[in-house]
């Protein structure tokens, strides 16, 4: 399937050219408005004043997913005449949770039987997709789907099911996570965080570090080449070992998932190798906003350096932003040795 | 190449097993009460399973518990034992309330403090279904929990149906499970759709839904796969059709059509006509816009003399458990022959041009259909068909 | 007597009009904006079924009244001055 449209929300502004030059620029210090430097996407970044009547119950998870998905699905150029053409699949670890204790703040403060019904729909997981599909009148098979290792993953597998067996030539497949308060607290005392606000990529330590980020990220995928084409997904596998020499290894190194060793036989393949979570911050929805940097730069053709040099294995890092001739990247997310995710993008 | 259901599970208010759930059904028990789990002000009855199975309880993890239940029953139905290994094993699995962190006691001290006992956190971690479920039998292949709110269970068992049919997987888990809960209890409270008295599907005076919880199961392989293992299978899982409404987060579309288009693609990937349908295991739950929309639908597709029913009057609303438990009832009733009164229903509703079935009803053919629509607009109809 | 009702629905009027901007989230819509006898659902304001049942949250959380009827509801919740004279009137009477 053809990588035809991106979107993307994260901590620097919304959209495909501020996320390339996010990449461009390199590091800028996380926020430190809560108690520990994060990723934060600001108010600012969600206000669309064209989307506004449509959105204007949809709270900052929704928000985030629908200005990215419907980014993507302009960025392709594409339109979509039937719309039962067009599917949708979001994923999510944790889902619009902020909402969730918002309403709960309801029982508490108001007693079971004087609870805002709005607050509750916009609760559940489904309602970011819920909006999606209402604004670009998408009306193919739409699911929200959750997982806390490989959601991302998942989800292109699952997108990669619906287009061969014909159920819909175009799906908006995505990611979305938010980082509320309650989240924020579990952060600070589940995660190793960066006091420094820096990312580790690649210490490949068994205690890394991590800055906690949130974002949205939508991939228009389509089954045939559009007019705006990133390049094309080959193979989503799991349990697989790496087979081939790709140009550029990403990797989801970002101190959110434990143990990052495992990522150090990596090296030894000896293509390059990257990974943007400094950009970003660290989510479990993450592989998303790096595979969509994958695909900028295959459809750019340039390598953008990785943010941090800290390199105690001498991994082969790209270390500078340049025009490559890239043909091939690997995605690589690996949560325990015998999980190991590879995501085969192609010029 | 075909996929075979090779095992059904079940565990709801009706009963702790498959046979439970067909005798009460059979004898139209309907298991409701208060609310006991939680302590709620809220009068509305709910369909809650009375006792876990103990062995089986995972600590303070009641939809895993109910799924846990519903998937050995599942396993030994289909003559297989975890760990799963030597082949692919998918698993995809429905749920609403087990996606969400949304413990109050947790929250309120930490609204209260700013900290708070994270027990509840690090069983959320580590209580994701699909992957809980994935890790209980070393699955192999793809999983991914579904979280398309009422329509979560069909999905899942959609997806895959999928997932066999493009060769990721040999074998897949799926269905649905979901626990009785204050919040969504609340919730859908609010939204004005739960019903004081027993709910009444496809009723002209129906008042709304129930909730209820409970878990259903299916065990799904690829044909080949399934007569090496085991010989001539008796059912068929053949098609699934999911589109969405495009139209409101809470409300379905009027004229119903995500639903047919849902419930044709279902059909026509199973490769078989409406006239083939024996009979539909409705969503039906019980409220006034799913009811009317549905009903609609319904005939419009299959034509007033379709024989369909709602299993929710024995159930309760299970919410992301529905569809697994549907299909659940579905299959089973395609293999014994028979269909149950559609529980609650006494008065036509002059706005829906079909009734359900109101005794106990012999069904002759090969082939049902089961449906569930969601908030958000997701509609999502499976195939079922008897060898 | 009957100044004092006309002050107290304005009152209620201009009340109403800034909790269903607030609770509501109408974004581009002033309290000002809205008139008193704009229908509120459907082609008017524009409102919906969900919209409906909050403001069903709304009159019980800040005026003690339930509406348990939707049907009911219906007539209620014409208009800003449909609304705010049941209000008025139940207000009173309690």
């Amino acid at each position: 399937m053809f990588i035809s449209g991106i979107g993307i929300v994260f901590t620097r502004g919304r959209g495909i050219d501020s996320f390339e030059n996010a990449l461009k620029e390199g590091w800028r210090a996380p926020s430190w408005t809560g108690s520990f430097p994060a990723y934060r996407v600001g108010q600012e970044i969600l206000i669309d004043a064209s989307l506004s009547k449509k959105i204007r119950r949809a709270d900052r998870f929704s928000r985030m997913a629908v200005l990215s998905a419907v980014d993507a699905y302009r960025d392709s150029g594409i339109t979509v005449n039937q719309s039962e053409n067009l599917g949708i699949i979001l994923a999510t670890a944790f889902g619009p949770h902020a909402t969730t204790f918002s309403f709960i703040d309801d029982i508490l403060d108001y007693s079971d039987a004087n609870v805002s019904p709005t607050k509750f729909s916009n609760s559940v997981h489904n309602a970011a997709a819920s909006y999606i599909s209402a604004i670009l009148d998408s009306r193919g098979p739409t699911v929200t789907v959750t997982q806390f290792k490989l959601a991302f993953q998942n989800a292109l597998i699952l997108a990669g099911s619906w287009i061969a067996e014909g159920r819909c030539d175009h799906v908006l497949c995505g990611c979305a996570d938010e980082l509320g308060t309650v989240m924020e607290y579990a952060c600070k005392m589940k995660l190793n965080i960066a006091k420094d606000g820096k990312i580790n990529p690649f210490a490949f330590s068994d205690s890394p570090v991590s800055v906690p980020g949130e974002g949205s990220v939508f991939i228009m995928l389509s089954k045939e080449k559009g007019s705006n084409n990133y390049g094309k997904v080959t193979e989503t596998s799991f349990f697989q070992n790496i087979t081939g020499k790709p140009d550029l290894f990403i990797i989801d190194t970002d101190g959110m998932s434990g143990n990052e060793k495992d990522y150090k036989d990596i090296i030894n393949y000896g293509s390059l190798i990257a990974g943007y979570s400094p950009v970003f911050g660290s989510m479990l929805t993450g592989s998303a906003l790096n595979f969509a940097a994958a695909a900028l730069m295959l459809k750019n053709q340039v390598a953008y350096k990785c943010i941090f040099q800290d390199n105690p294995f001498g991994a082969k890092l790209c270390a500078e932003t340049y025009a490559k001739n890239l043909d091939e990247i690997y995605c690589i997310k690996i949560c325990r040795p015998e999980i190991k995710t590879i995501v085969k993008l192609q010029k | 190449m075909k996929v075979v259901i090779s095992g059904i599970g079940i565990i709801s208010a009706a009963g702790f097993n498959l046979e439970q759930n067909l005798d009460a059904i059979k004898n139209g028990k309907r298991n409701a009460g208060p609310a006991s789990v939680f302590s709620t002000i809220l009068p509305y009855p709910v369909f809650e399973v009375k006792a876990l199975p103990e062995k089986l309880e995972k600590e303070e993890m009641r939809t895993q518990s109910l799924a846990f239940a519903a998937l050995k029953e599942a396993l030994d139905d289909a003559g297989l034992q975890a760990p799963l290994s030597g082949f692919r094993t998918g698993v995809c699995l429905g749920t609403t309330v087990a996606s969400q962190l949304n413990d109050i006691a947790f929250y309120t001290a930490f609204r209260k403090s700013g900290s708070a006992d994270l027990k509840p956190v690090d069983l959320f971690l580590s209580g994701n279904l699909a992957e809980s479920v994935a890790c209980s039998v070393n699955a192999s292949g793809p999983s991914i929990t579904v979280v398309n709110a009422c329509s979560s269970g069909t999905d899942a068992i959609g997806i895959a149906l999928s997932w066999l049919k493009s060769g990721l997987c040999d074998i897949a888990i799926t269905g649905g499970a979901d626990e009785i809960s204050r919040v969504p209890l609340c919730g859908f409270g609010s939204l004005g759709i739960l019903s004081n008295s027993l709910c009444a599907p496809f009723d002209k005076n129906r008042s709304g839904l129930n909730l209820g919880e409970g878990a259903g199961i299916l065990i799904i392989e690829r044909e080949d796969f399934y007569i090496k293992r085991c010989g001539k299978p008796s059912l068929y899982l053949t098609g699934y059709g999911s589109f969405a409404d495009a139209y409101h987060l809470t409300a379905p579309r009027p004229d119903g059509t995500g639903l047919e288009s849902a419930i044709r693609k279902a059909l026509s990937d199973a490769g078989v006509l409406p006239a083939d349908i024996c009979f539909v295991n409705a969503h039906g739950t019980g409220t006034t816009d799913n009811d009317k929309v549905e009903g609609s639908v319904l005939s419009r597709v299959f034509g007033n003399k379709i024989k369909f029913l709602s299993t929710k009057g024995y159930t309760g609303h299970t919410l992301g458990g529905a569809g697994g438990i549907e299909a659940a009832y579905t299959a089973a009733a395609l293999k014994e022959g028979w269909i149950p009164a559609s529980a609650g229903f006494a008065c036509r509703d002059d706005e829906i041009s079909i009734s359900p079935v109101t005794e106990n009803t012999a069904i002759n053919g090969s082939f049902a259909v089961s449906t569930s629509l969601a908030f958000g607009g997701n509609n999502a109809a499976i195939v079922i068909e008897r060898a | 007597m009957e100044e004092s009702k006309e002050k107290n629905l304005a009152e209620i009027r201009k009340l109403l009009k800034e909790l269903l901007v607030e609770n509501l989230s109408l974004e581009d819509i002033r309290p000002e904006d809205i008139k008193n006898d704009e229908i509120l659902f459907g082609d008017g304001l524009g409102l919906d079924s969900l919209d409906a049942v909050e403001i069903v949250v709304l009159l019980q959380r800040n005026f003690g009244l339930e509406v348990k009827d939707m049907k009911q509801g219906r007539e209620i919740f014409y208009s800003i001055d449909t609304l705010a004279r049941y209000i008025y009137e139940n207000k009173k009477a309690t």
